[in-house]
């Protein structure tokens, strides 16, 4: 073998062992973090991942009871034609847990073959808004409403009535609510 | 939820709700709330169960008075109800214990009115077969066209939960959904309730087939769709009754008449199940018309000018003899033996 030929053979290998030297330490670190985590998921039953993204709503509203009003009157007003776009709307309004269960509601009532079948439509006025004693940021709304069809005789002569809701706010930022928890009850 | 973060919840939903009811409920005429009672809306027939009903109340039942055990009084209120049964007020839970103010839709002849229970009372012996479980104010019974006799009035009407009503039912998210506050354990008890369930009255058989019983009276398979339950239950309130010609025809199809012939038999049956309207009234050679032709998967009608009798879920429905004698049946009823169909036209019901 040449000097030159053994040189090159050096340098290769060198360069090699360098390659591979450059890509070992993170693979051994991302092995390593997997372990932890799934170590982790053993004992907790959750796999650690990383936060979401902040979720930014619509609108907001400078006052919990008034951010609560404007979401309540419109979850309770729709009929069967814009109830899954009003839903989806509603959404894109609040954060967290209601947000969740409006995009729910919107998928639920996308291809909903009853509601369309018979035409029918929710109606009401958000009656009260108080603060639920002792629980930080949670209300419970009392709704009248009324429910109507078109295409049924299902709905004739049922009065309107009482509901219950609970619901949740969230500050945003210095005097911007959101919804974030929204049960109805009733 | 721990046990006791749940009840300083429960305790804080309490206060807040009774604190906000009050304050809603206490500002009278001023707000837009329902009229109380409101009118009676008439509509067309509901479905549901048929049950026992009586009426009560007006100038010839001086002895119920006016104020329901809710505390409203009925005069205010014509559109309500009262759950009955046991001989205690406190058994009155026919319908299992609903709530005062439940809704129930109720069927009587061709027309169907909501009413409210705001009453209880005690029960009674059966009513044509059917258990006796509510009791019908009589301003309520009144607009349904149901006659006063002095407040004695009995007979069956059909009663259902109104569907789901208000956003968060409708939409799936309420907490306990529709009709929660009754328990699991009555609501299978509950004549009123939405879910399909047995009818009334009626003796269920496991498997696909009806059963013949000793008195008479069949047993509606557990397997087949509740039109079918509620077909043979009809069957059932007028079992033996005895042949005339002509028997019944003329008669609203919920009542029950003393008589019946095969038309008319067979349409109370059909009735039952929700597939005639309360008024229908043909002869048997109409009937070869009904529905779509051939037999069905659970019931098929044999009909021609002179005849008409049907097979459901296996037992045969029909007048006394009408295959000749000592075919079985000691009147109008259900028969254990199959005839022959010949000359005769088949047809079923849509869908069974």
């Amino acid at each position: 073998m040449s000097v030159r030929r053994a040189s090159a053979l050096v340098l290769c290998a060198l360069t090699c062992a360098g390659c591979a030297e450059s890509h070992k330490p993170p693979r051994a670190a991302e092995r390593s973090r997997a372990a932890r985590a799934l170590a982790e998921a053993e004992a907790t039953h959750e796999y650690p991942s990383p936060p979401p993204p902040r979720q930014t709503t619509t609108t907001t509203a400078p006052a919990p009871v008034q951010a609560i009003r404007s979401f309540a009157t419109a979850y309770i007003n729709w009929n069967a034609q814009t109830v899954a776009n009003d839903m989806r709307r509603l959404a894109q309004r609040c954060v967290s847990q209601a947000r969740s269960a409006m995009q729910l509601a919107a998928a639920g009532t996308a291809g909903d073959y009853e509601l369309a079948r018979g035409g029918i439509a929710n109606h009401g006025t958000v009656e009260a808004v108080a603060p639920l004693p002792g629980r930080r940021d949670e209300y419970v709304v009392v709704t009248l409403e009324s429910t109507t069809a078109t295409n049924t005789t299902a709905y004739q002569g049922l009065l309107p009535a009482w509901h219950i809701a609970l619901a949740t706010v969230t500050e945003q930022a210095p005097g911007q609510w959101v919804l974030s928890g929204w049960q109805p009850e009733s | 939820m721990s046990a006791s973060v749940a009840a300083v919840f429960a305790a804080g939903v309490g206060v807040a709700v009774l604190g906000l009811l009050t304050s809603v409920f206490g500002q009278g005429d001023q707000c837009d709330a329902p009229a109380p009672g409101g009118g009676i809306v008439l509509a067309p027939p509901g479905t549901g169960q048929l049950v026992g009903a009586t009426e009560y109340g007006g100038p010839g039942d001086s002895s119920s008075g006016v104020i329901g055990s809710s505390g409203a009084n009925l005069l205010d209120f014509p559109d309500s109800y009262a759950e009955l049964g046991g001989e205690t007020f406190e058994t009155a839970t026919a319908m299992g214990g609903l709530p005062y103010l439940t809704p129930l839709r109720i069927t009587w002849g061709n027309r169907s009115a909501i009413a409210y229970k705001r009453d209880i009372g005690l029960g009674g012996g059966p009513i044509d077969g059917l258990p006796r479980v509510i009791d019908l104010w009589w301003e309520l019974a009144g607009r349904l066209g149901i006659p006063y006799h002095e407040g004695l009035w009995s007979g069956p009407v059909r009663i259902e939960r109104p569907p789901p009503a208000g956003a968060g039912d409708l939409l799936g998210q309420s907490a306990g959904g529709p009709g929660s506050l009754i328990p699991a354990s009555t609501a299978a008890q509950d004549p009123g309730a939405c879910a399909p369930a047995a009818p009334t009255g009626v003796p269920i058989t496991s498997g696909a087939r009806a059963q013949l019983l000793p008195d008479g009276l069949a047993a509606a398979p557990a397997d087949a769709p509740l039109a079918v339950q509620e077909m043979i239950a009809a069957g059932n309130q007028i079992v033996g009754k005895p042949y005339e010609v002509g028997g019944s025809h003329g008669l609203p199809l919920s009542d029950v008449g003393s008589t019946y012939d095969c038309s008319s038999s067979v349409e109370h049956l059909l009735y039952g199940a929700g597939l005639l309207p309360v008024t229908y009234d043909a002869p048997s050679g109409t009937l070869e018309s009904f529905g779509e032709p051939g037999p069905g998967r659970w019931v098929t009608l044999y009909a021609n000018a002179d005849h008409v009798f049907m097979y459901v879920a296996g037992l045969r429905w029909d007048t006394h003899n009408a295959a000749g004698p000592g075919d079985g049946s000691t009147g109008i009823g259900w028969h254990p033996l199959i005839r022959s169909a010949a000359g005769f036209v088949a047809r079923h019901p849509a869908g069974l």
